[in-house]
């Protein structure tokens, strides 16, 4: 019997974690730079740009997985006949939502990635594009929706990652991880707004 | 609402004459009676089969067996949720949505045959797809194995509650047309033959049916199984614990080879 479903949603389901979930928290925490000034904030642009092996780094950790994750994850996605109207359980809410955000990091991240790594280069060049988008209303809007997605779909996710791997078994330890993911939920997402609020007044 | 105040017993029937032709809606007014259960409103429906409209029609088709709970046979969708015929009173129906109309229609899972009869065979074609049985036939006797421990037979008391009614898989948004999924009763049947004495000797080829196409991966962890079952099973656990074993199975039998 064919085992190739299983460990695809196996792969799909760890990296999700690892490198995924790791990136987006070290992404947070090295924009965070940018609570202490502009300057420091370029400093960080400035060093990552300039780490060695960063495309290859880029390419194997970030943009392969992610490809990878996206593709699969919109097949999955489709493959659902999805009832949270009929059955309004929170559950349910989540795994609908979970399918309604990878639809919106989709679009999110290419976006993000054309504009902020494709179509400029140098550090300023970054710094000015990331200030522009975060003055105009607009397209600040769009930047709270999709890092509030990106941190749904990665808490949740986590959670459903304890399941899916056997870490959390029974009705209690459901519970606590849920309720961990929600708090985690929060926190990041202040955070994440944070950075943006910080640099929409730079 | 008060059931004092009510006259008839107004049911809403999604019906269908035949696997191949159009659904329709057809209402009934039963008068009202205290201590009725969905089944016995039906029944009344049969002894004089007049819509609403006065309209003289078939009666409805549905299908019971044990009436209290534990065949499956008589489940459909009540007002929107699967759950049995039998075990859904009217009073508390009544109670609950007020003076509308009962709905009443099949599940969406499986074929309809007719009004709101089913048929559920591919949910014991998936019991057959991960071995849920305990294997007693051989050329030499097998005996009674080992006794559980008090542990065990709590979750495996629990898991054999199940009735293979099909709520759960009826609320499943990973249970449809579009995918092979086995379901979460037949996963957690798997765990109940893996802690079996004698059932556990088959453990492997359980796990190896849920881990090929359509096997335990394929849970999207809506968790709306739980919500819905009628027995009240935690399958959502069985689920996790049968991930934690599929897990272990497969890296096992990866460094094994």
């Amino acid at each position: 019997m064919s085992k190739f479903d299983f460990y695809i949603r196996r792969f799909h389901s760890l990296i999700a974690l690892v490198p995924l979930g790791l990136f987006l928290c070290f992404h947070f925490l090295l924009n965070s730079s940018v609570f202490i000034s502009n300057a420091a904030y370029l400093q960080v642009i400035n060093f990552m740009k300039n780490a060695p092996f960063i495309i290859v780094l880029e390419l194997v950790l970030i943009a392969i997985p992610i490809i990878f994750h996206g593709i699969y994850g919109i097949y999955i996605a489709f493959l659902a006949k999805n009832n949270a109207f009929q059955y309004r359980y929170y559950r349910n809410l989540a795994f609908y939502l979970q399918r309604v955000t990878s639809i919106i990091l989709l679009a999110f991240i290419i976006w993000h990635v054309y504009t902020v790594r494709m179509a400029v280069h140098t550090p300023e060049g970054v710094i000015g594009v990331l200030l522009a988008q975060m003055q105009n209303p607009l397209t600040l809007v769009l930047y709270v929706i999709g890092v509030v997605s990106a941190v749904f779909h990665f808490t949740n996710g986590l959670f459903t990652f304890c399941i899916t791997w056997g870490i959390c078994v029974g009705d209690r330890a459901q519970k606590i991880f849920a309720l961990c993911a929600v708090a985690l939920f929060v926190v990041m997402s202040v955070w994440a707004v944070g950075i943006l609020l910080t640099l929409s007044v730079a | 609402m008060a059931v004092q105040n009510v006259q008839y017993i107004k049911l809403k029937i999604k019906r269908r004459d035949n696997p191949s032709s159009p659904s329709y809606w057809q209402d009934f007014h039963i008068p009202y009676r205290p201590n009725m259960n969905i089944v016995s409103a039906l029944m009344e429906i049969r002894k004089n089969p007049v819509t609403a409209d006065g309209q003289q029609v078939n009666p409805v088709v549905w299908e019971c067996n044990c009436l209290e709970e534990v065949c499956g046979a008589c489940t459909m969708l009540i007002n929107g949720v699967p759950r049995q015929a039998c075990a859904a009173l009217t009073d508390k129906l009544i109670e609950k949505y007020g003076d509308r109309p009962i709905e009443l229609a099949p599940l969406t899972k499986f074929p309809v045959i007719r009004d709101l009869m089913v048929d559920r065979t591919k949910m014991f074609d998936n019991l057959k797809r991960v071995h849920a049985w305990v294997q007693v036939d051989g050329s030499w006797t097998i005996d009674r194995g080992p006794r559980l421990s008090e542990k065990d037979q709590r979750i495996a008391y629990e898991i054999s509650h199940c009735m293979t009614c099909g709520c759960c898989v009826e609320a499943c948004p990973n249970y449809n047309s579009k995918s092979d999924f086995v379901g979460p009763n037949a996963i957690a049947q798997v765990r109940m033959f893996n802690l079996h004495a004698i059932g556990r000797m088959q453990a492997d080829e359980r796990l190896e049916a849920l881990t090929g196409p359509g096997g335990i991966q394929d849970c999207g962890n809506s968790q709306n199984c739980k919500q819905v079952c009628p027995k009240h099973i935690n399958l959502t656990a069985h689920i996790a614990a049968m991930n934690r074993q599929a897990n272990a199975y497969i890296l096992k039998s990866f460094l094994d080879k």
